[in-house]
């Protein structure tokens, strides 16, 4: 990897750089909170975000997005070209570049999406270094650091970035946009230090040693039916998930009935009619069997395919969770011997 | 806004198109549909094993995901034995002959034909599981020689309810196969046995060292039929049964189908017994 230093003041010239050949895209303000939208001017970007309402998959993988055009009369497509800008994504944390990644292996993998791939290839990442809230526990699945995935990563030394280069796509646009200049002895020093206060800054450590195996060892534990009792199946969890890619997908028909556009929309496994099939019976019919999916196939059946936990400890789905449920929470019960 | 060049030659989701060329009454609720693709060359490559699905795209209503009924032997069309039962298949049963409809796969993991070759078969269906079942008992009855006994034991609710009864009707008197039809409620027409299939255990000798077992039929079925053929003595990762879960996109990515730690559309939905014992809330 190539390391280069930027002046933070230079910030604007590479943003309004960017601005000229991409859709540039990064947190800004909303209330007192953080979203991923255009950016406007350089002003309107806000690298000291803690974390965003929605995930960045939402530019990815959309709320709801047309996959194509279709005539009843022949039940023939009329359209399913994707159509992709080329856009820059700027300041995303490390959780979040991880989740995209964690993404890929499902959207990328076997029978590609070309929907997700199409937005996926035209899209640059630049990353931001973050500081913990008192939500985050990234550090238990290593997702704090991110060593690919990027295009260039800017590491905030406080009067300067020093940024990692990942792609040629990444350092050209350093080169044509901004004034950098190679990283010395005391940028790496410092670049070290900044890793030991970040990796200090974590104020708990998840234990979250043979979880998969807890999984089904507890499987019956009350635990999940304690949870079941105060989860509301709202699936706030599922949506502001960076990694949750279930989805749903339903016709929808123009007045003449004649031509119409099939929509996918995100889903979500703790929706009381996600897993029932035609004759009615519903596989998961319990509040306590949803609840306890998402963890089981976070934790245990993505695992089971990809080797990583579908998780990246960004602790949206604690914030969103009008009944107070976070995974530290479960996963703490779950490690200490169930409900307590 | 620029069309991104795509390199990809298909997208998954994109049905293609399918001539309905054959639709046979079965009972009041099911019909079989013959079904040929239309695009000559994807027509050709579509291979299949039993056991795997299809789903059954009808623009403006939705999909469902449908077993193949026909054996892979047979090739060039393909057979669903589909029962009126929501939206997608209650469009269906109101298409006619000559009517596009879209497919889209095959999908799934089917039964494992070659590992099943030489040796001995009891196959066990209840109601609608007959149908991916029936295109396993075609493929063996194609390919006859490579099989041992074969025993077949299928039960529906009462008479009406018995799907492919002409096939099964011919099939009582070839002595290739041992075919035991049941059913729970008899009428004055029934001259085969009445009760659960669990209850045609007593009247079969098998091998357990040799035989293979696959079930399908409704979730209440599986414990049941497994149960009895441990009894006999066959082994856990001998028995294969297929799993009906809602599978919506049938590539491993809408989650709908999630069984366990796995996903009926890719990595079923036929599991062996074994598997489907490590499998939460699957059995």
């Amino acid at each position: 990897m190539f390391f280069r230093i930027m002046d933070k003041d230079r910030l604007p010239d590479l943003v309004a750089g960017l601005s000229k050949g991409f859709e540039v895209i990064g947190p800004v303000a909303k209330g007192e909170r953080f979203v991923f939208e255009r950016i406007e001017t350089p002003e309107m970007l806000r690298l000291d975000y803690d974390t965003t309402l929605l995930p960045p998959k939402k530019l990815f993988f959309p709320p709801e997005e047309q996959m194509m055009r279709f005539r009843v009369a022949d039940n023939e497509v009329v359209d399913d070209e994707v159509y992709a800008a080329p856009r820059v994504i700027f300041g995303l944390h490390p959780c979040d570049i991880n989740a995209l990644m964690l993404m890929d292996n499902v959207f990328l993998g076997e029978y590609e999406d070309p929907y997700y791939r199409a937005r996926r290839e035209s899209t640059m990442l630049i990353g931001v270094s973050c500081k913990p809230t008192d939500e985050c526990f990234c550090n238990a699945w290593g997702t704090d650091e991110v060593h690919w995935g990027f295009d260039v990563f800017l590491t905030d030394l406080g009067d300067r970035y020093f940024i990692s280069v990942r792609s040629v796509k990444g350092a050209e646009l350093l080169d044509e946009f901004v004034a950098t200049r190679d990283a010395d002895e005391s940028d790496t020093a410092a670049f070290q230090q900044h890793t030991r206060n970040f990796k200090n800054s974590f104020t708990d450590d998840l234990d979250t040693s043979q979880l998969p195996l807890l999984l089904d060892a507890k499987f019956d534990d009350p635990l999940w039916d304690r949870l079941g009792e105060r989860c509301l199946s709202c699936g706030a969890c599922s949506m502001v998930c960076p990694t949750c890619y279930c989805f749903d997908v339903t016709d929808r028909l123009e007045a003449d009935g004649k031509t119409g556009t099939r929509v996918r929309t995100w889903d979500s496994c703790q929706f009381t009619q996600f897993a029932e099939v035609a004759h009615g019976q519903n596989f998961r019919e319990s509040r306590a069997s949803r609840v306890k999916y998402r963890y089981y196939h976070k934790q245990w059946g993505y695992l089971s395919k990809f080797e990583r936990v579908l998780c990246v400890g960004c602790g949206r789905c604690a914030r969103a969770c009008l009944a107070g449920i976070s995974p530290r929470e479960v996963v703490t019960a779950l490690e200490m011997g169930g409900a307590s | 806004m620029s069309p991104l060049s795509r390199e990809f030659t298909a997208n998954p989701y994109r049905p293609w198109p399918a001539r309905i060329t054959s639709i046979m009454d079965l009972t009041e609720n099911e019909k079989l549909f013959e079904m040929r693709i239309i695009d000559d060359s994807v027509r050709e490559a579509f291979q299949f094993a039993s056991g795997q699905f299809v789903e059954l795209s009808l623009f403006g209503v939705g999909e469902a995901p449908i077993s193949i009924s026909s054996a892979p032997s047979k090739q060039g069309f393909i057979e669903l034995c589909v029962r009126n039962a929501g939206d997608v298949t209650g469009a269906l049963h109101k298409k006619q002959c000559g009517d596009i409809v879209g497919l889209r796969g095959p999908f799934g993991r089917g039964f494992p034909f070659k590992e099943m070759k030489g040796h001995d078969m009891l196959l066990v269906a209840g109601g609608l599981g007959i149908a991916p079942l029936k295109s396993l008992i075609n493929h063996i009855h194609d390919d006859r020689h490579d099989f041992g006994k074969v025993t077949i034991l299928y039960g529906a609710k009462n008479p009406s309810e018995i799907l492919f009864r002409y096939q099964f009707d011919m099939w009582k008197h070839r002595d290739d196969f041992e075919l035991i039809l049941t059913v729970d409620e008899p009428d004055d027409t029934w001259g085969d046995e009445v009760g659960r299939v669990t209850r045609l255990f007593d009247m079969i000798d098998i091998d357990p060292t040799n035989t293979y077992g696959a079930i399908c039929g409704p979730p209440v079925m599986y414990r049941f039929v497994i149960d009895e053929m441990r009894k006999k003595g066959m082994d856990a990762d001998k028995i294969y049964v297929s799993f009906e879960r809602r599978m919506k996109c049938g590539i491993g990515k809408c989650g709908h189908c999630g069984v366990g730690h796995q996903y009926a559309c890719i990595d079923g939905p036929v599991f062996n017994y074994w598997e489907a014992m490590n499998l939460q809330e699957a059995i």
